[in-house]
């Protein structure tokens, strides 16, 4: 008789957020969140999310609009800490400032559910 | 899906925005009572530097004690970077006069804080501030105190030397 190992995935994740273009999703198990975006899987723990939406939401994109120099228009984002970097277009600079702006508001939701619903009932 | 965020920090990230801007708030205070002693001292009112030099200090515990809370809460508390401090003034009076518009100004921004709090439910913070706001009242009488003696005293003759030789024995002693 054949045996069948079924393994249980080493990661479980749940989808926060989608746009066209990327998708967060957060793994309980781990305590993170995966970026899925420009091609790239990369994990995020709490501090790194955090440090990362503070990056991203500092560029200054009507500044780069504007910017009329022969340039290109890439911006690095590096975090300190935190493995991964992003060399990003303008257009995805606004793409991945979509993505972790509706992530956030997905958070938040979560965070008042869990506050007003489980609180009470627990 | 839980809530992870809820897990690492107790304070949403409005609040914890909010309270990081107090801490540059309280900086400034801080900053702001400095130039005032440094221009105390400059004209000759020793007593009132000596007040503005203690000011300043607590101003400073006050942005301590923000920042201590925030991190001790799970977030990031941000070293506030300080600028435009005022360092000259017209008269005596109008140092003080700034000095009591810099604290209903930190009255009022507290006040925001707690609004937020109250909204979002946020108990533990508004406990927090209550320690605020009790020093706020010594704080705004302190600085009101200081303004009345222009008038009781008045600045003509030897007006502001007395002036100078009272604010420094400016007392807030209510219960508790």
């Amino acid at each position: 008789m054949q045996n069948v190992i079924t393994a249980e995935p080493l990661v479980e994740f749940v989808e926060v957020f989608r746009t066209v273009n990327g998708s967060v999703f957060q793994s309980d198990k781990e305590n993170c969140w995966y970026i899925d975006f420009v091609g790239k899987l990369a994990r995020f723990d709490y501090r790194s999310i955090m440090k990362l939406r503070k990056a991203i939401y500092a560029i200054d994109i009507e500044a780069l609009l504007l910017n009329s120099e022969l340039t290109p228009d890439l911006e690095i984002v590096f975090i300190c800490a935190c493995d991964h970097c992003y060399v990003l277009t303008l257009l995805e600079i606004i793409d991945f400032k979509k993505l972790l702006e509706g992530t956030f508001v997905m958070l938040e939701l979560n965070r008042i559910i869990h506050d007003r619903v489980y609180r009470l009932s627990i | 899906m839980k809530d992870i965020t809820r897990v690492q920090c107790l304070l949403s990230t409005e609040v914890e925005a909010l309270l990081n801007q107090q801490i540059k708030k309280e900086a400034q205070s801080a900053s702001a009572y400095l130039a005032m002693a440094s221009w105390c001292d400059s004209n000759g009112f020793d007593y009132s530097s000596e007040y503005f030099f203690k000011q300043s200090e607590e101003e400073r515990q006050h942005q301590l004690k923000i920042f201590k809370y925030v991190l001790d809460m799970g977030g990031s508390a941000i070293s506030p970077e300080v600028t435009n401090i005022q360092t000259e003034f017209n008269s005596f009076r109008e140092v003080f006069e700034e000095a009591l518009d810099a604290e209903i100004s930190v009255t009022q921004s507290l006040k925001n804080i707690a609004a937020n709090c109250y909204k979002e439910q946020d108990y533990v913070t508004i406990e927090f501030l209550n320690w605020f706001f009790k020093e706020q009242r010594e704080e705004e009488y302190k600085a009101r105190r200081a303004l009345e003696l222009f008038d009781v005293i008045g600045e003509a003759g030897t007006g502001r030397w007395e002036i100078d030789k009272h604010v420094n024995d400016i007392k807030y002693d209510s219960e508790g």
